[in-house]
């Protein structure tokens, strides 16, 4: 998994875009009882965005996730989308005001089908024909979905989960989407799709914080990225100038 | 299972009418008990916890219906008698509706992430609770629902009897499940309630408040059970303080029977128990006889979980539910 990529990646991701912050996560604090998870966690996501999230296993990117889209309420600091604060706002509000998340390990409804977990992702909608578009798009997107339809999510592979996982957020019609780790264990032709698919979704306008282990990939089709160790956000900068930093290229490239 | 049928039908053949007659007995018992599975099945469906208190509150029901239709003076004349049933119906469903979700809020709720086994034995205490408040409040002697219950025939043919306590009984319970099949299958509650037994966490990231649908959850179980309460009153006309033990310890096996978690499952677990024991304390030829049916039921109970461990209707899941 050695880089040989010193130019300029595909798309985009040169220049740092300007455009005002979607998502102030502010010095948050998370625990699981009376474990410290995030010591002081503090990034942004500015419009039209996508920002990656490294580090290794445990480090913290999943709770960040879960603090952000409330299922785990940060004990201090404060996150704000769109301006307003969403610290205390509970996890089915905020998906309403427009965050919508494709979780760790997928999480669809097992004994749902295909299209009753795309509707669900759609539950705290009521535009009929709406819905309906977005679910087009979606099959559009994953026409592997499609063929499936009726099949229930947990009977599926793997790689098929994981696009439904990210169909299923897709018809929340959100402004921000959190990833956690789309590409895990998938088949290298998996991960090149998602990756295709993120973006295409990006280009529509949808801002971006992504999860992964993939850090090469990721900061090829990412404009910035954070890196985090044991709940510190360590390094911040651009997808660019991380993949050329020292410490990255030897922790997460895989080089030595 | 060929033996039991081949039993029946000789029974059948022996005494046509006697056996259809119980038939009917089976069937308006396991009314009740589907009604009080129901209770079981949504809240274990849900959070995967055995609400031991369930049986309690459907006790509960059968007392505040004695207590209600007391002081509205219920008689068999009176021309007012079945709309005031139907009251009696709504207040208890209201009523078991509301202590069920009171029940969640209070003893379950702040134990929603401890070990598995925090709440179960919550679940004993407030069992415990309940049927002490049954016990204080209408004493350790069976308490008498007026016997309003017409036991005259609706049809009567060749000694066959359709009496129209079973018919009441059939007329309430039948109504009450489908809506309850309708609110759970077709509704966006009942979606919500769906999403929520499969994955919380991810039903929170939809949009789903988990909280509230827990409490709809109870809510519904509860109101089955007030219905439960009235009915068993009506038509038993008798309630004592310990009668949720004995009548819950039936419906989960119903649930269980059926395939915990699984709606129609409880029904059907629930009409197969009221009839076997219908049949094993009715019929004349080599039933065993009343002493023998908890025995069975709960054999028929082993063999379903050593042969089919998700129940009659319950689906092979990965989890093993
Ligand atoms: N439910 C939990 N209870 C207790 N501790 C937890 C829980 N979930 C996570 N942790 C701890 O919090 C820390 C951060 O975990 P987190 O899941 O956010 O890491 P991560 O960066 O997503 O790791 P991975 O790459 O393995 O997914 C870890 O030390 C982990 O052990
Ligand atoms: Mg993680």
């Amino acid at each position: 998994m050695s880089s040989e990529n010193g130019s300029a990646p595909m798309g985009s991701g040169t220049a740092v875009k300007t455009a005002e912050a979607v998502l102030e996560v502010h010095d948050i604090h998370t625990y699981y009882g009376s474990i410290h998870a995030l010591k002081g966690i503090s990034l942004e996501v500015r419009a039209g965005e996508i920002v990656t999230l490294l580090g290794a296993n445990g480090a913290g990117k999943t709770t960040t996730l879960r603090s952000i889209n409330g299922l785990n309420r940060p004990r201090s600091g404060s996150i704000k989308f769109e301006g307003r604060d969403i610290t205390q706002t509970p996890a089915h509000e905020i998906v309403r005001r427009g965050i919508a998340q494709s979780p760790e390990g997928r999480r669809l409804f097992p004994r749902m089908t295909v299209v009753e977990n795309l509707e669900m992702g759609a539950f705290q909608r009521n535009d009929k024909a709406g819905i309906k578009e977005d679910m087009e798009r979606v099959f559009g997107l994953f026409p592997r979905l499609a063929e499936r339809k009726t099949q229930n999510a947990g009977t599926m592979s793997g790689g098929e989960q994981q696009m439904c996982a990210i169909g299923r957020a897709l018809m929340a019609r959100p402004k921000l989407l959190l990833l956690d780790e789309p590409s895990l264990g998938l088949a290298p032709i998996f991960v090149e799709k998602i990756f295709e698919i993120v973006k295409t979704i990006n280009d529509e306008g949808v801002a971006i914080l992504l999860v992964e282990q993939n850090a090469l990939m990721a900061l090829d089709h990412a404009d910035r990225g954070y890196v985090l160790e044991t709940g510190r956000i360590v390094l911040s900068d651009s997808a660019e100038a991380l993949k050329t930093n020292e410490q990255v290229r030897k922790t997460y490239l895989g080089e030595s | 299972m060929v033996a039991f049928f081949i039993w029946l039908a000789i029974n059948f053949v022996k005494t046509p009418a006697d056996t259809t007659n119980v038939f009917f007995i089976g069937l308006s018992n396991g009314c009740v008990y589907a009604l009080v599975a129901l209770g079981y099945t949504l809240v274990y469906g849900i959070l995967e916890l055995i609400n031991f208190a369930h049986g309690d509150v459907f006790m509960l029901g059968g007392m505040i219906s004695v207590s209600i239709a007391q002081s509205f003076g219920l008689s068999a004349g009176d021309a007012m008698l079945w709309p005031l049933v139907v009251v009696v119906l709504l207040l208890s469903m209201v009523a078991c509706g509301a202590i069920n979700t009171t029940i969640e809020a209070v003893a379950y709720r702040p134990l929603r992430s401890a070990p598995r086994l925090a709440p179960l034995i919550t679940a004993i205490g407030v069992s415990f609770i309940l049927e002490d408040v049954g016990l204080i409040w209408k004493g350790p002697n069976y308490v008498n629902f007026p016997d309003v219950m017409p036991h005259s025939n609706l049809v009567s043919f060749a000694g066959v009897n359709v009496q129209w306590d079973k018919v009441i009984m059939l007329s309430i319970t039948v109504p009450v499940l489908l809506l309850l099949l309708y609110l759970v299958q077709e509704t966006r509650q009942g979606k919500a309630m769906r999403a929520t037994a499969q994955d919380m966490d991810a039903s929170a990231i939809m949009g789903i408040d988990v909280n509230r649908t827990i409490s709809f959850t109870f809510l519904i179980a509860g109101t089955l059970a007030g219905a439960a309460g009235l009915l068993y009153s009506l038509y038993f006309q008798t309630v004592r303080f310990d009668q949720g033990f004995q009548l819950g310890l039936i419906a989960f096996t119903a649930a269980v029977l059926g395939g915990i978690g699984n709606l129609p499952g409880a029904v059907l677990g629930a009409l197969v128990i009221g009839l076997i024991q219908a049949f094993n304390e009715g019929l004349q030829w080599h039933a065993p006889g009343s002493d023998w049916t908890q025995s069975i039921v709960f054999s028929i109970l082993i063999l379903i979980l050593v042969f089919r461990p998700e129940g009659l209707l319950g689906e092979r899941t990965p989890e093993g539910g």
